[in-house]
Formats: C-alpha cells, sequence, structure tokens
C-alpha cells in the first residue's frame, strides 16, 4: 500500500508540471497583461509604464517567464501579486479559511441530507414521498446558483434580513458581540450560500444513491440472502448500500479538490470572503503569479484528493483492495 | 522659593499647553458628534500605501487617513487650506516659480508623533520625485522642460516647492500628494522595500494625519475607520472634528446586493444607476431618502478614427474633417440619454466635462445636434457621394469600416448599436464587434491594427491632465501617434503619409503652453481655445456622460451643498453627521 502511495506521488509530478506549462501558456496566449489599465490611464506616462514591464518581468518572451517563474518556485518563491504587491500565498492563505467554512458546511449539507434522501428515496421507489425529493432536487439542480442566490438575497432584504441576513459575512455589530454570538453570527451568515450551493449538489448526491442502491437491491446475492431469511434492515443497510456506496466515495476525492476551488459567482453575489472573489479578480487583472498559485493549488488537490477517494476504496471494497495490493 | 517654584510650574505647563495649541481649521458647521456611517464599496483596498495604490478602491480608505497640504473644494478645484494653514505660488522676476506653504502649528499623526515640515521633505525627496517609488511614476510634478523642483526648508513650518520655469499645476501636483511619516516609513525605504510598506500583510503601521485612523479592515468583509483624536478642524462651536466615531465600509461584490443593503437599511449611501433612479426616487419618500442629482460625470466616452489607419482608403476618410463632423451629427446624443440613462445625463460637444470649472459652453453654440440632414451635407462637403442608399468617397470607393469597443460595458455597447444604425441611414456600412477590453488596449497602443473604436478616459476637473492623450508624443495619442513614439505601428509607406493638422500641432502646443500658464485668465483663454479646437474638427466624437446620482438616508447630514462629482457626496467628510 505504501509503495502505492509513493508511486502515485511520483507520477504526480510530471502532471503538475504539464499542468502549469499549459495554464502558463494559455495565461500568455489572452491578450494584453497586467499593465494594459495602466496603459489607458492618462496620469501614467509611456515611459513609466515601460519600467513597470522591467520591474514586472512583463517585459520577457512568455517562455522566459516561465522558467523564471519555475526557478523562482524551486527556491520557495511563488512571487507576488501584482496588485496586491504581496507574496501570492500571503495572499491565498489570508482567504483559505472562510472557504473551507462554507465548503465544509455545503459537504455536510449535500451529503447529510443527500444520502440519507437517496436511500429514502430509493426504498420508496416512485411513492410520493420519491416523487417530491426527486422534484425539489431538480428544481435545486436546475436554477443557476447566481440567480438562486439573487433570489435568497432578495427574499433576505423582504424581510428585513431578519430571517436571513443580506449576504456578507458577519453583522454590523459583530464587534461587540460576545464570543458564543460572534460564533453563530458567522454560521448564521453561511446558511444563505452554504444553501445555493448545497441545492445544486444535493439532487446529484441524492440521484446517484438512489439509483445505486436500487441497481443493487435488484441483485441476485440480495434475493439470496433475503430467501435466506436475513433480516430486511441486514440486507440493505450491511449489504447493499455497502456496495451501492461506492461511486459516491469515488465522488467524495473529488470534492477534496474542490474545497478550496470555492464558488466564483455564489461567493460574489454573497459578498463571502472567499478565495473565489480573489481569483476572480486575478483573473480580470491578469495578476498572473496569483492564478498560478490557485491552479496549481486546485491541482494538487486533485491529485491528492483522487489518491484519498482511491485509498477509501480500498476500504470499503475488498475487490479494490486486492488489485491495488 | 515654594512659591517660584509653584509659579515656575504653572509658567512652565502652561507654555507646554500654549507650545500644543493646534492651528485649528474652523468649519461653519454644527452639528453633533457621535455615530457610524455605514457605505457600500464594491471592492477592498489592495494597499495602504498611495504611492502604489491605483484603484479607486484604495485611494478612497487612503483619503481619510491620509492628508494633504491641499485641499480640494466641492468643484475640484486646489484652493483651500489642509495641512498647510497658508498656500501660496509666486513668479519671480527671473521666470522661477516658487510654491510656498506654512503648515499648522501643532499638527500630529494618530499614534501622536508630530508631523512637521521634514515629513513633508522627506516624502518628496524620497518617496514622490523618485519614479522608481510609485506606481504611476514623477512625470506629473514635472515642467514643461521636464524638471522637478527643488525643495527649499524655510522654517520649522515653511517649505518652498521651486521651479526653475514658469509652472501652475503646483497646488494640483504637490498639493493634493498625500504626505508620509517619515518616522514610520523611513526604515522601509532604507531596506529597500518602501513597496511593502502598509500592504495588506503590515497594516498594524498605518498611522494617520487624516480625519480618521484605519481601525480593521477585513478583506472582503468590511473596512473599519475610527475618528482620529488629533485631527486638526472644529466646528464653529468648538467641538473637535470629525462628528463621526466611525465609518465602515461593507464591502459588497455584487451591485444588486448593494442595492439590497440600502434598501434594508444596512447601509447609509447608495449611488443608484440611473436605470434605478425612478424607482429609488418613488420610494424616497417612504423609505425617508434624500434624493439627489448633480452634474454630469466626468468620465466620458467618445469615438474615435485611427488617422493611420493599414488601408490608405480609409485613413483619407479618417483623417477628413467632414466625415468626422458628419459622424458627430449622426450620434442622437438626447437618444443615447433617454436609452441608457433614462434622461438623467447630459450631451457632451468637447473634452472637458460641463462639471468643470474649465468647462468652455462655447462648444456647444457649434451645433453638432442630431441631424441626418446636416451630416449628409457634411458629408457632400468632404467630396463623399450618396449614391443608390449607398455612400462612396470621391474616388468611388464604397465607404465601410471596422467600428469596436470593449465588450461587455453596456453603455459602449449601445452607442455602437445606434450609431451602426444611424449610420446606415447615410449610406455607411459599419461592421461592430466589440471585443476583449485587453485585446483592444493591445490594438490602441501597441499594434495600431484598427480602424474606429468607441471608448472613455478618466476625466479630471483641469484638462491638463490629459496632456498624455493630446500632446503630439503622448502616449495615449492613438488616433495619431507619431512614428517617432510608436515606429513598430509604422511600415515605410504609413511613415511617408503621417500628416500632423494644423489643429493638432496648436493643440500640442496649448497642452505645452498651459503649463506655464501662471496667470489665471491666460490659462482660461488657453483652454477655451483647446476645447474649441477639439469640437470643431471632432478630433475625437464625444457622445454623453449620466449625472451624478445619489440617494442617502435623511438621517445623515451631509454639509455639501452641491454634490458634484468633481468631489463626490463624501466631501468634507468630517463635517458629515448623523441623527442619533
Amino acid at each position: 500500500m505504501l509503495k502505492y502511495i509513493l508511486r502515485r506521488i511520483i507520477l504526480a509530478i510530471p502532471v503538475l508540471l504539464g499542468v502549469s506549462i499549459v495554464s502558463f501558456m494559455i495565461i500568455s496566449l489572452a491578450p494584453g497583461d497586467f499593465l494594459d489599465s495602466y496603459r489607458l490611464n492618462p496620469a501614467v506616462s509611456a515611459d513609466q509604464v515601460k519600467n513597470l514591464e522591467k520591474r514586472f518581468g512583463l517585459d520577457k518572451s512568455p517562455v522566459v517567464q516561465y522558467f523564471i517563474w519555475l526557478k523562482n518556485i524551486l527556491k520557495g518563491d511563488w512571487g507576488d501579486s501584482f496588485t496586491y504587491q504581496i507574496p501570492v500565498w500571503d495572499l491565498i492563505w489570508r482567504r483559505v479559511g472562510a472557504t473551507l467554512l462554507l465548503s465544509i458546511t455545503t459537504f455536510i449539507f449535500t451529503w447529510g441530507i443527500g444520502i440519507p434522501l437517496g436511500i429514502y428515496a430509493a426504498l420508496h421507489q416512485y411513492s410520493l414521498g420519491d416523487q417530491i425529493v426527486g422534484v425539489i432536487g431538480f428544481i435545486g439542480l436546475s436554477i443557476p446558483n447566481f440567480f438562486f442566490a439573487l433570489l435568497f438575497l432578495f427574499f433576505a432584504a423582504k424581510t428585513g434580513g431578519k430571517i436571513f441576513p443580506v449576504g456578507g459575512y458577519i453583522s454590523l455589530g459583530y464587534d461587540t458581540f460576545p464570543a458564543w454570538k460572534k460564533f453563530l453570527d458567522i454560521l448564521w451568515h453561511v446558511l444563505g450560500p452554504m444553501i445555493t450551493l448545497g441545492t445544486s449538489g444535493l439532487a446529484g448526491t441524492m440521484r446517484v444513491m438512489r439509483g445505486q442502491l436500487l441497481d443493487e437491491l435488484k441483485q441476485d446475492y440480495v434475493e439470496f440472502a433475503r430467501a435466506k431469511g436475513m433480516p430486511e434492515n441486514v440486507v440493505i443497510y450491511k449489504h447493499a448500500l455497502r456496495n451501492a456506496i461506492n461511486p459516491i466515495i469515488t465522488a467524495l476525492g473529488f470534492s477534496i479538490s474542490g474545497l478550496l476551488g470555492g464558488a466564483v459567482l455564489t461567493e460574489n453575489v454573497f459578498g463571502w470572503p472567499g478565495m473565489g472573489q480573489l481569483i476572480i479578480e486575478a483573473l480580470l487583472q491578469q495578476d498572473i503569479f496569483v492564478i498560478m498559485a490557485d491552479i496549481m493549488l486546485a491541482s494538487v488537490l486533485l491529485v491528492v484528493g483522487n489518491l484519498i477517494a482511491d485509498i477509501l476504496l480500498a476500504a470499503v471494497d475488498p475487490r479494490v483492495r486486492l488489485r491495488l495490493g | 522659593m515654594k512659591k517660584f517654584l509653584v509659579l515656575l510650574f504653572v509658567l512652565v505647563t502652561a507654555l507646554a499647553v500654549f507650545a500644543d495649541t493646534v492651528d485649528w481649521a474652523i468649519e461653519d458647521v454644527a452639528g453633533k458628534p457621535g455615530g457610524t456611517l455605514f457605505l457600500s464599496t464594491t471592492s477592498g483596498p489592495k494597499t495602504m500605501n498611495p504611492a502604489w495604490a491605483q484603484e479607486t478602491s484604495s485611494t478612497d480608505i487612503i483619503g481619510w487617513v491620509l492628508d494633504t497640504l491641499v485641499h480640494s473644494s466641492n468643484k475640484g478645484l486646489a484652493e483651500l487650506p489642509g495641512l498647510a494653514k497658508e498656500f501660496s505660488a509666486k513668479v519671480t522676476e527671473d521666470g522661477k516659480t516658487v510654491y510656498t506653504y506654512v503648515l499648522r502649528k501643532g499638527l500630529k499623526w494618530s499614534d501622536g508623533q508630530p508631523l512637521t515640515v521634514d515629513d513633508v521633505i522627506w516624502s518628496f525627496e524620497k518617496i514622490w520625485f523618485d519614479n522608481d517609488m510609485t506606481a504611476n511614476g514623477n512625470a506629473g510634478y514635472m515642467d514643461s522642460n521636464d524638471a522637478l523642483p527643488t525643495i527649499k526648508k524655510v522654517d520649522d513650518y515653511t517649505v518652498q516647492f521651486i521651479y526653475n520655469s514658469k509652472f501652475r499645476r503646483g497646488h494640483e501636483s504637490i498639493g493634493w500628494t498625500e504626505i508620509l511619516p517619515k518616522h514610520i516609513l523611513e526604515p522601509y525605504y532604507k531596506e529597500g522595500k518602501f513597496k511593502e510598506a502598509w500592504s495588506l500583510a503590515d497594516l498594524k503601521s498605518v498611522v494617520s494625519s487624516g480625519p480618521f485612523v484605519l481601525k480593521t479592515y477585513k478583506e472582503g468583509v468590511r473596512v473599519v475607520l475610527e475618528k482620529n483624536p488629533y485631527y486638526y478642524r472644529k466646528d464653529k462651536n468648538g467641538v473637535q472634528l470629525p462628528y463621526l466615531d466611525q465609518i465602515v465600509y461593507v464591502i459588497v461584490k455584487d451591485l444588486n446586493t448593494e442595492r439590497l443593503k440600502f434598501e434594508a437599511g444596512e447601509t447609509d449611501i447608495y449611488s443608484p444607476t440611473a436605470e434605478e433612479f425612478p424607482e429609488i426616487r418613488a420610494m424616497a419618500e417612504e423609505k425617508g431618502w434624500v434624493v439627489r442629482q448633480g452634474g454630469p460625470n466626468l468620465g466620458s466616452n467618445f469615438v474615435t478614427f485611427n488617422f493611420n489607419a493599414k488601408d490608405p482608403v480609409k485613413r483619407k476618410w479618417f483623417r477628413n474633417d467632414n466625415f468626422r463632423r458628419a459622424i458627430a451629427y449622426a450620434i442622437d446624443k438626447q437618444t443615447l440619454i433617454d436609452v441608457l440613462y433614462n434622461g438623467l445625463g447630459a450631451a457632451l460637444y468637447g473634452p472637458v466635462s460641463p462639471s468643470s470649472g474649465f468647462y468652455n459652453p462655447e462648444v456647444e453654440n457649434l451645433g453638432f445636434r442630431y441631424s441626418l440632414a446636416r451630416a449628409k451635407r457634411e458629408l457632400k462637403k468632404g467630396g463623399f457621394v450618396l449614391k443608390g442608399g449607398k455612400l462612396y468617397d470621391a474616388d468611388g470607393n464604397p465607404v465601410k469600416f471596422e467600428l469596436t469597443t470593449n465588450a461587455g460595458n453596456n453603455v459602449r455597447e449601445e452607442i455602437g448599436n445606434i450609431l451602426k444604425e444611424n449610420l446606415s441611414k447615410l449610406g455607411i456600412d459599419v461592421n461592430f464587434a466589440p471585443m476583449q477590453f485587453n485585446a483592444l488596449v493591445g490594438k490602441l497602443v501597441a499594434t495600431g491594427d484598427w480602424e474606429a473604436v468607441i471608448i472613455g478616459l478618466t476625466g479630471s476637473v483641469d484638462p491638463a491632465s490629459g496632456w498624455n492623450v493630446w500632446r503630439l508624443d503622448g502616449g495615449l495619442h492613438f488616433w495619431n501617434y507619431s512614428p517617432e513614439v510608436k515606429p513598430k505601428m509604422f511600415d515605410d509607406a504609413l511613415k511617408a503619409d503621417y500628416v500632423v493638422p494644423e489643429y493638432e500641432k496648436r493643440i500640442d502646443e496649448i497642452m505645452r503652453l498651459q503649463v506655464s500658464a501662471v496667470d489665471k485668465d491666460e490659462l482660461h483663454k488657453l483652454f477655451d481655445e483647446f476645447q474649441m479646437l477639439v469640437a470643431e474638427h471632432q478630433v475625437l466624437v464625444y457622445t454623453v456622460a449620466q449625472n451624478y446620482l445619489i440617494a442617502y438616508k435623511k438621517s445623515v447630514h451631509i454639509y455639501n451643498p452641491d454634490p458634484n462629482p468633481a468631489a463626490g457626496v463624501l466631501w468634507a467628510g468630517w463635517n458629515i453627521w448623523k441623527d442619533q
């Protein structure tokens, strides 16, 4: 097993290198650069733009820029953000907390509700409950996140911000609250973006769970177990469910890569101070090093997430374990 | 002996107190102290370092914290005292210009350290006058010979900036520059780390000379500013200003949310779009809002034609005055104002905004109002022929060109659509294709591979801040770059065909002359002529600008008789107070 993990990690290095080359290439292919807003600013002279190009290293060819970037990374320097003039990791770490809070609560919301609902729907196939759950799930899936977010905020504003807050991360009086109230205040604010993001994930999780469980329930071994007089609960929860859960665990691995990816549109609408906001700004301003750091972070998480998913799969499925051994 | 000691002690304390007195600036207001003003912004500051701050999201906050020698009037003119209680400009007999600033006594930074003339000198010598220390460079401080002034410390409170030539923009350039705290920033400077000073990672060391101090900043969430206890202003009842205890900027990424927050009462001031304005006005009574409308905004959108387009036939049209005048006649400004701004806007005829003190209303009398008949007449004068609904030039080439703008800018896209429609009625075939902003900038300033474009630039009260646009060697003279400035844009044929019209030469000359026009009348005359030249020849074909729109709670008392886009609603913000 350890050997397997080690091999996977070594194999990840050329993958990450490839990702960095391709992304750097795409960023360079995009027209213009960070200094374009300076170029159209009447207060900045052409000489000063040249001066800045040199300072930011934007006067060199993309290939040279890439190798300088790579060389600096090997030395542990990921570069400074052009806009903020501070190291990119410094910038990203500042946003990690809010993004993690949102993605973890969303994760709990989606899976905590989606899996039980999926099981319920499978066990009561074609019942009224199944239909209702399905319809609600599909509504959540079909409304675009940003629109759902706006509807949510509109509702919050019309009710005077008493039931749900009108976006944001903390209340106006946050600074005067005692510690427990500060904690609850943030949780209250996370509800909006969490529900917005969660509803779209919910339907997916639910339908996959439902379909998988239904498939398993039709298998011969289930019939066999039932025929042998095994209690229904044991048949369903110990045997069928365990086999049905495989694709959900694979999806879990992927969702680890999404933990820090953030949800750009939803974060923007709710004014949630996570990484999504930072990245969209960096993209608009072509703040290269911030974009690159974010892409690399997402790639590493994807690699790690897949690895974790495989290990988890091995844990639940003996067939996989055998293959890995 | 004891009595004497007591007397001495009293005398010394009295002297100490006396030495500590501030040269207060007295404001003609009477409000009540206390309260918090809640504002919304779509983006938080990127840095608190004024030399590296670019976006208004940063400079707006810095404006509360770092004071300047001279303040702007609510018309945007440099004429009110700030850190300097007195300031003047004099031209000496030998043609030098001396700018003198007398600092108030007893000024202090928010950490209690005195703010002295040494801070002023350090800021300019080490930072602002050094091209490598700032993002914008030091060109703004230079006279017409590209020379910086020398700095002279006259006494502990007086400093002089001496130019070797006649120079008129000192109070705008020097007077409006933030003074930096030497005692805090010198260590960074010496280590070569000035650029990183007061970045997000280093906000603890920010000190203030303005009405407010940066208290907390949580990125993406909010900025909290707190009253500076050492601020040098009092109201007429002797109450030290600012009135407000705090200003909180709530960071709201989405404009719709910004409005929802205002409607829910969470923020105090809101700038509605023209589209929302009637709705907001209708709700104002019931919600307890004040709704106001100011003059047109300073920025503007204009159509510009490439005098050096790759196609020799097309550049001949674009250089033709009659052609551009015809375009000006074909722009239906009133419809644009109605469609884009709900009628809340103004037509522009020249390069200076009607909100500026330098505006020359004469440009309106040139008569470039919407009229297709006049446009046709103008085209005829220019040698064009209308045949079978299509326009041809004197050589029989059908008139058609490409028009572009940056995609995503609704106003510019709408202008393009309406213009295309109107020009088709003149027999001109316009291919309107907006493109991505960065691609457009590349074409404008690097390759020169474009025909016509709708674009805007940041405007300001003083036309001279557009020198980079109007001078022949300017970095933004994109419709007619000279081959010296942009050699890459010109092949030999184009270079041979490069022409500078007389009016361009004169505009260039005016832009150089105005720098030394210390005399106000002389300056106004020059700028009047400049505006007339641009408008008469429609060098750039100006369109429309939206009016400055603002809504705020009745409980907020804003001491600003006339919210002008040049200064904004928060002008003299230390006077703002709020019913508790």
